[in-house]
C-alpha cells in the first residue's frame, strides 16, 4: 500500500498523445508500435518544457503479440545513456504498477525525470481478439468461447441473474462515454452520436452482449514524463501529483471474478486513501479501464458509490456524464475515445487535472482516481499541483 | 481443401487422468491427500495448500448453470456451422467451475442458476468432452 511517504512526492509534468482519429482514418501499413511510441515520447519531453538531455528514465510497455523490446524506441530516441529502465509486457493496464515503481524510483534516486510510453499498433497488425485454434489450457475454446467479450458477457449473465438489469439499462453506459467522446477532437469516434435506438438495433456479439458494448481497436500511443514534485514547481505545466497507486488481485480461470472484484475493491480503496486523508468522497472524476460497460457497474459497487446491486440503477439520468454526480471517462474511453489500455484513460486525468480538458473541462478539478479491473484490477488517484 | 480443425483442450501430464476417464465417461476432479481440496482445471499441485499428493476421486456431475452466453460470431473457425452456440460456466456440486455446454434446450431456457448433470460427447478417437444437460429440479 501507499502511504504519507510516498504521496504526492511525483508528479506527471509532461504529457502527449496520438491523434487516435486520424490515426483510424489514415490506415498506414508501414505503421509500427515503435514509431508512434517515438512520437508520443518526443511530444511528451516538450510538452514538459524538457529536452532529450532531462531524461534519465525510461519505461515501454506495449501488448505481449506479437513479442517486443524496449530497445527499438530507446534506440531511436537517443535513450542510449539512462540508468532506469523497465518493460511491462502485461498491456498499459498495468499502469498503477509502473507508476509506482518510476515514482519510487525517483523517491529514492534511481532516475530523476522518467519517461513511460505505452503504444499499440493492434489496427495496422489485424489484431483479432479472440481468435484462436487451440483449446487451450483453461478449456474455454474447446466448448467454443473466445474473446475477452465472451468471458465478461457470461460474468453479466449471472449479474444481471442476481440483481436486474435490461439491455437498455446498461445501453447508458456506451452512450454517456460517446458523448463525451463527441466532445474530443482526437476521439476515434467524435462525429458518431449513438442513441438508443441505435444500440438496441445493433446485433448481439456475444449474449447478453451487443456491439456497442466492445471498445475500440485501434493504433496509438501515449506517454509520460514523470519526476520529482520538487523540480515539477520549475516547470511550464501545473504538476498532476501522483498520490496513491493500489492493486489487487482478484484472479479466476473465468477471467472476472464471483463478486464482480467487490472485495478486491474494498481492499484497493483502503490502500488508495486511507493513509492520505482522502476518500472517495473527495474523488471529482473517475476515468476507468472499460473495454466493456460491466467494469463500470462493478467499480461503482466495489468503490462504495453505489449499494450493492444497484450500481446499474445508479448510472442512470446522467449521473456519470459530464454535468452529472461522478463524470467518467470523460475522454470518451476506450469504448469511444482509443483502445489505449488505461494510458488513454489516464492522459485525460492529466488534461482535467491541469484544467485543459476545454468542453470536457470538468469544474475545479481537484482529485481523480482510476481504475482497472481487467484480470489485475489496478487503481491510481492523483491531485492536481 | 484446407481442413478446419477443431480446438480440443490441450491435455498435459497433469490434466491427463481427467480427459482419461472422461473417454471412459467418467466424471472425476483431483482431490488435495493433505487437505481434502478439490480443484479444476486439474493443475499438477493442490491450489488451496500446494501439496502435489492428489488424487482423481469421482465427482457428482451435477452442478448449476452461473452465467450463459450465446456465441453469434465465428471466432473459432471450426465452430462457425454451429453458430449461434450456447456456452455455459457450470458451478459443480463440489465447487469448482468449468465451462462447456448445455445440450439438447433452446438458449432461453438455459437460465443462472438451472441445476445440470453431466453427459459426454465424444469428438474423436481420443478425446471425450464433458457436457450437460439440464436436470430436473430435485
Amino acid at each position: 500500500m501507499t502511504d504519507r511517504t510516498f504521496a504526492n512526492r511525483t508528479a506527471i509534468v509532461g504529457m502527449a498523445t496520438s491523434d487516435f482519429r486520424r490515426l483510424y482514418r489514415e490506415p498506414d501499413p508501414e505503421r509500427t508500435a515503435v514509431g508512434m511510441a517515438v512520437d508520443a515520447v518526443a511530444d511528451a519531453i516538450a510538452d514538459a518544457g524538457l529536452t532529450r538531455a532531462d531524461i534519465d528514465g525510461f519505461v515501454y510497455s506495449s501488448a505481449a503479440n506479437p513479442p517486443f523490446s524496449y530497445q527499438p524506441a530507446a534506440f531511436r530516441l537517443g535513450f542510449n545513456d539512462v540508468r532506469y529502465m523497465q518493460m511491462f509486457t502485461d498491456g498499459g493496464r498495468a499502469f498503477p504498477a509502473m507508476l509506482g515503481h518510476a515514482a519510487m524510483a525517483i523517491m529514492h534516486g534511481m532516475a530523476r525525470t522518467i519517461v513511460l510510453v505505452h503504444s499499440i499498433a493492434f489496427r495496422t497488425q489485424g489484431t483479432r481478439f479472440g481468435v484462436q485454434s487451440r483449446g487451450g489450457d483453461l478449456y474455454d475454446a474447446a466448448y467454443g468461447l473466445a474473446s475477452p467479450g465472451a468471458h465478461y458477457a457470461m460474468s453479466w449473465s449471472h449479474y444481471r441473474a442476481r440483481y436486474g438489469g435490461r439491455d437498455e439499462d446498461m445501453a447508458a453506459i456506451p452512450i454517456a462515454f460517446r458523448r463525451h467522446a463527441n466532445l474530443n477532437p482526437v476521439a476515434i469516434m467524435r462525429d458518431r452520436p449513438l442513441d438508443l435506438g441505435t444500440y438496441l438495433a445493433a446485433p448481439y456479439l456475444a449474449k447478453p452482449f451487443r456491439l456497442y458494448d466492445y471498445c475500440l481497436v485501434n493504433d496509438g500511443a501515449v506517454a509520460f514524463v514523470l519526476t520529482s514534485a520538487e523540480h515539477a514547481r520549475d516547470l511550464p505545466q501545473p504538476p498532476v501529483l501522483v498520490t496513491s497507486v493500489a492493486q489487487q488481485a482478484a484472479l479466476r480461470e473465468q477471467y472476472t471474478n464471483e463478486d464482480f472484484c467487490f472485495e478486491a475493491l474494498g481492499r484497493m480503496k483502503r490502500d488508495l486513501f486511507d493513509d492520505v486523508g482522502l476518500g472517495i468522497g473527495d474523488v471529482d472524476t473517475i476515468q476507468m479501464y472499460d473495454n466493456f460497460p460491466p467494469p463500470v457497474v462493478w467499480g461503482l459497487e466495489g468503490l462504495g458509490l453505489a449499494p450493492r446491486g444497484e450500481g446499474l440503477q445508479w448510472i442512470q439520468d446522467g449521473r456519470i456524464e459530464l454535468g452529472g454526480e461522478m463524470p467518467m471517462n470523460t475522454s470518451g474511453g476506450m469504448l469511444s475515445e482509443a483502445y489505449l489500455q488505461s494510458f488513454n484513460q489516464h492522459a485525460e486525468i492529466v488534461r482535467q487535472l491541469r484544467g485543459q480538458a476545454g468542453p470536457r473541462q470538468v469544474p475545479d478539478c481537484r482529485h481523480a482516481l482510476y481504475y482497472g479491473l481487467s484480470t489485475t484490477p489496478g487503481a491510481s488517484l492523483f491531485t492536481r499541483g | 481443401m484446407e481442413q478446419v480443425l477443431r480446438p480440443l483442450p490441450e491435455i498435459d501430464a497433469a490434466s491427463r487422468p481427467f480427459w482419461e476417464a472422461a473417454r471412459e465417461h467418467r466424471f472425476v476432479l483431483p482431490r488435495c491427500r493433505r487437505c481434502g481440496h478439490r480443484w479444476f482445471p486439474p493443475y499438477a499441485r493442490c491450489t488451496r495448500c500446494l501439496s502435489p499428493d492428489r488424487e482423481f476421486v469421482a465427482a457428482s456431475g451435477r452442478g448449476r448453470i452461473w452465467g450463459v452466453i450465446e456465441m453469434s460470431r465465428p471466432y473459432i473457425p471450426a465452430f462457425a456451422e454451429r453458430l449461434p452456440y450456447n456456452v455455459v460456466l457450470v458451478e459443480l456440486e463440489e465447487g469448482p467451475k468449468m465451462f462447456s455446454n448445455v445440450v439438447g434446450a433452446p438458449f432461453e431456457r438455459i437460465l443462472v442458476d438451472a441445476p445440470v448433470e453431466v453427459m459426454f460427447e465424444d469428438i474423436d478417437g481420443q478425446v471425450t468432452l464433458p457436457k450437460f444437460r439440464l436436470a430436473e429440479r430435485p
